[in-house]
């Protein structure tokens, strides 16, 4: 079993190597989800929460969700909020929490 | 004919290295590029945000994303391959 699997870590590092550096907008939007993100609608209000699901149009549903106003300051609160994907400017992952 | 480049090749080459993004209005950002997609969606590294404060037109607000952003393509009008972002004063000069 150990001779096996550096072998086949081997085998596809070439691949591997070459679309390390590459991450798609796709692969982004696999590694956030379940996770606290960052979103920004194009009218600067912005979104923090938990993203719990989502789909190609960028519509996603958020939890614990906060909503913060263009300067910054927390305007409200939901438990769970639906954002329509066309007014999302950027997603962002979130450190904190 | 044979070494025409598509627009998307050239965004691709840019893979890895600084971008600056001029969206539709008066935004601007500038990252790392690390991927994109057909739809020219960005996947940007430590990318800055500009955009003119609203209370005072002259001046640039700059915001720190500091994390890794998918901006959606739907509002980018330019993209600079290498472009380090706006002069410091370049919006408040043609606001005046």
């Amino acid at each position: 079993m150990s001779s096996e699997e550096p072998k086949a870590a081997a085998d596809a590092a070439p691949a591997a190597d070459a679309e390390k550096s590459k991450r798609s907008p796709s692969d982004f939007l696999k590694s956030v989800l379940g996770r606290p993100v960052r979103v920004k609608l194009n009218s600067g209000i912005e979104y923090r929460g938990v993203l719990a699901c989502l789909d190609g149009y960028l519509n996603m549903a958020l939890e614990q969700s906060e909503e913060y106003g263009p300067d910054g300051l927390l305007k409200a609160k939901y438990g769970d909020c639906f954002i329509r994907g066309n007014n999302v400017l950027y997603v962002s992952t979130q450190k904190r929490r | 004919m044979a070494n025409r480049i598509l627009p998307l090749e050239l965004i691709d080459k840019a893979i890895g290295s600084k971008i600056w993004i001029l969206m539709r209005g008066t935004k601007e950002i500038v990252g790392n590029l690390r991927g994109f997609d057909d739809y020219v969606n960005l996947v940007l590294d430590d990318a800055i945000e500009y955009s003119p404060d609203p209370k005072d037109k002259t001046k640039i607000i700059k915001t720190e994303l500091k994390s890794e952003i998918l901006l959606n393509g739907n509002q980018i009008a330019v993209l600079v391959p290498g472009g380090t972002g706006p002069p410091e004063d370049s919006l408040a000069a043609k606001a005046r």
